[in-house]
């Protein structure tokens, strides 16, 4: 499954807008909330239960908060770029300003995993991370994340 | 002078193998060959039937220096091994190493009547011969290869293959002796002289072990007398206990345990001693094995005894396993890996020397059909372990290299000695205050220059440590130093603190965790896998995740991380791996996602 199937166009945020942690996934998950015409509050729920897990920050300021959502049909994914970088409890203690959002159906399975070792092991690619930095655009971005993947498989 | 000329030119063939036995393992290492195969080889080459022409065909000799070095070799096995790993392995490892061996045998000794037409206490015989797993060749391809093994699964299989040789010899020597006597059928005398060796075995082994531990310690030797004293005493223990009917090779194995789990003075240069007189051991062995069958006689008999081979390993082997180990809630895949663990090597051509001893009519055959089942089971086994260790996630991270370690006896007393590590790039993040309690730091030498712990910090490549352990702990330092491929910055990883549930994580992801290990932190099941002596780069993989410890404290694992499989990996080794990319690559991208 190319991450194309995962992220619409319309889920590409280039400039939130967020002091904390919390904010940022409070921020994302209203934004899902309207994308997937689901309840922002038990979104939000599932990510920080996640969280309190352990963080998803998974270093060189990516984060990847993901967790499963009840009643989802499909792998649901959205990118936001922060305006400020952010503390995340990541691995490294860097601030994070690369988030990925990942949700999942009940009975994702495998196909959870496969999906989160794709945007983290895109993300952390140097070269892609300083694009998305650098770019504003979110059709630009999308392009980037989806074309990014393709090539990457070949 | 004839005289003379002959021991020369013995001395010289002799020598010139083990020369060539030497080389043979950077062969090895570049194939990946099994090197105890290769030995096996050089020595058939240099037979009868090879362009070495000579003519060995000595089974007294090869009896004794065969008993001579396995019983070094089995001396070495218990000096290694900690007695603390061995805690939940005893019990399965007894079982398989008494019953199992006897199982083994029945079983094996029906495919045996079928495939060679004997009666029942041939085949029986022939089962016995190569009923038991060797400890030479299991400890031997483990440590070569640099598995590191859950610590139940690993500590079995070492301490079965140590244990279960006494079986296997008494139950030769037995139907040797009742097939000699025109007998038929066996007796109970079977039964009860098993145990008066294994009786026999432990007493003696662990007395003497205590012994050579209180003589090393009292008796003041010139220094480099040590070593030689403590191989020659595991010699003595094992003819002792073999002259008086008991398991010679239980009690040097026995021995080998108590001398290397108590403080014993001189404890590295009886160790590094033992690592080059173990290697000359398995050399000598092989050699001489190869050089002890005639490979044109063996023409016969290659169809049954591939046949038997192939009984053994596909079936006989599994059932004995899983009946054995069925009691003690092992995984389905634990039990396979423990079922593919059960090479034969040395100990079965030896036994198979003695109904030649005996001159038991048709010796040849079981002789030749022990040697087919062994070199089968070295090539498939040895080339395979790995591999099936990680196929079966029952190694707990990706096999390694040995670090180079130098080790330094602090005289006056026993109970610390220095040893010094080359620090390697890539090497996981070591400060002073990141070792273990019981490791001190003492110096660190970097670019020629000696500094103190404080002010080294963080060791760098290239730099030299020195560092304070107990000799018996030595071996946990090693995992530091491993070179090892750092996984952070590289692929998905996701920190969890060691006190969240297994279970948790498991039903987040969807993971296969086994049911005695949901409710397990994962600290606490590492803390149960490595026999609470977790290092970080450590991991447990449960279907297409692993956790990975990345930081321990006081024996704790205090963070670890989920690392996600590549979603183009297979589950096998990076070659594996490797292949898979080169056969995916011009396929169109859809659906390898």
């Amino acid at each position: 499954m190319p991450l194309a199937d995962l992220l619409a166009p319309d889920a590409v945020f280039p400039s939130l807008r967020a002091s904390s942690k919390k904010q940022a996934l409070q921020e994302l998950a209203q934004h899902a909330a309207v994308l997937i015409n689901r309840d922002a509050r038990e979104i939000f729920e599932t990510l920080l239960q996640r969280e309190r897990l352990g963080s998803t920050g998974v270093g060189s300021g990516i984060a990847i908060p993901h967790g499963k959502l009840p009643k989802l049909d499909k792998l649901f994914g959205a990118f936001a770029r922060l305006e400020k970088p952010i503390d995340f409890e990541a691995l490294d203690g860097e601030p994070v300003d690369l988030v990925f959002l990942l949700l999942a159906p009940e009975a994702a399975g495998a196909d959870h995993l496969k999906a989160l070792a794709r945007v983290a092991r895109m993300l952390r690619d140097p070269d892609i991370a300083e694009k998305l930095r650098a770019s504003r655009d979110a059709r630009s971005i999308h392009t980037l994340l989806t074309a990014a993947s393709a090539s990457d498989a070949a | 002078m004839e005289v003379i000329g002959l021991s020369n030119l013995v001395l010289l063939v002799c020598a010139a193998l083990v020369v060539v036995g030497t080389l043979s393992s950077l062969l090895a290492a570049r194939f990946g060959a099994p090197l105890l195969l290769i030995f096996l080889l050089i020595g058939v080459l240099a037979g009868e039937d090879g362009p070495g022409g000579i003519h060995f065909s000595d089974y007294g000799a090869t009896y004794v220096v065969g008993s001579a070095a396995l019983a070094v070799i089995l001396f070495d096995g218990g000096l290694r091994m900690r007695a603390t790993s061995m805690r939940g392995a005893l019990g399965p490892a007894f079982l398989l190493s008494t019953a199992g061996v006897f199982m083994t045998a029945g079983l094996v000794a029906g495919a045996a009547m079928v495939l060679l037409g004997l009666s029942f206490l041939e085949g029986l015989l022939v089962g016995a011969i190569v009923a038991s797993t060797d400890a030479a060749a299991v400890l031997f391809l483990v440590r070569a290869q640099g598995l590191r093994l859950g610590r139940r699964v690993g500590a079995v299989i070492e301490i079965e293959s140590a244990t279960n040789d006494p079986a296997a010899v008494f139950l030769t020597i037995i139907l040797v002796e009742l097939l000699m006597a025109g007998a038929t059928h066996a007796g109970w005398d079977i039964l009860a002289g098993a145990g008066q060796e294994l009786v026999l075995g432990i007493v003696f082994g662990v007395a003497g072990g205590f012994l050579l531990t209180f003589m090393i310690n009292r008796v003041d030797l010139p220094p480099g007398l040590h070593p030689v004293f403590v191989v020659a005493s595991a010699i003595v223990i094992f003819a002792f206990t073999s002259v008086l009917h008991g398991s010679g090779f239980l009690a040097v194995y026995l021995a080998g345990l108590v001398v290397g789990n108590r403080p014993v003075r001189a404890l590295a240069a009886i160790t590094s001693f033992h690592d080059t007189v173990t290697w000359l051991c398995q050399i000598v062995m092989f050699v001489m094995l190869g050089l002890l069958v005639s490979p044109h006689s063996l023409v016969d008999s290659i169809l049954p005894g591939l046949g038997v081979a192939a009984f053994l390993i596909l079936l006989g082997r599994p059932a004995t396993v899983f009946l054995c180990l069925w009691p003690f809630g092992f995984s389905l895949r634990e039990k396979l890996f423990v079922s593919w663990a059960g090479l034969r090597g040395a100990v079965s051509i030896f036994l198979a020397t003695i109904p030649m001893l005996a001159g038991l009519p048709g010796a040849h055959t079981y002789f030749n059909i022990a040697f087919i089942v062994v070199v089968t089971s070295l090539l498939l086994h040895g080339w395979t372990l790995a591999l099936a260790a990680r196929r079966l996630d029952v190694a707990l991270a990706d096999p390694l290299r040995e670090p180079q370690r130098f080790e330094i006896d602090l005289p006056g007393q026993s109970e610390h000695e220095l040893v010094a590590y080359p620090v390697a790039a890539g090497t996981v993040g070591i400060r002073a205050d990141l070792l273990p309690d019981w490791a001190r730091m003492v110096l660190v030498v970097r670019e020629g220059k000696v500094l103190g712990p404080e002010e080294a910090g963080l060791l760098l490549a290239r730099d030299y440590v020195y560092l304070l352990t107990p000799p018996q702990r030595v071996h946990q330092l090693d995992r530091l130093f491993m070179l090892e491929e750092l996984v952070w910055g590289q692929d998905a990883a996701f920190p969890f603190a060691g006190e969240i549930r297994l279970g948790d994580i498991g039903e987040l992801y969807g993971l296969p965790i086994p049911p005695r290990d949901q409710d397990f932190t994962v600290a606490a099941a590492f803390a149960d896998r490595t026999d609470d002596r977790p290092a970080p780069g450590m991991r447990i993989v449960f279907g297409h995740a692993a956790i990975e410890v990345r930081q321990v404290e006081n024996g704790r694992v205090t963070l670890a991380a989920l690392r996600l499989e590549r979603e183009d990996a297979g589950r096998g080794t990076q070659f594996i791996q490797g292949f898979l990319r080169l056969a995916r690559k011009g396929r169109n991208q859809s659906d390898t996602f």
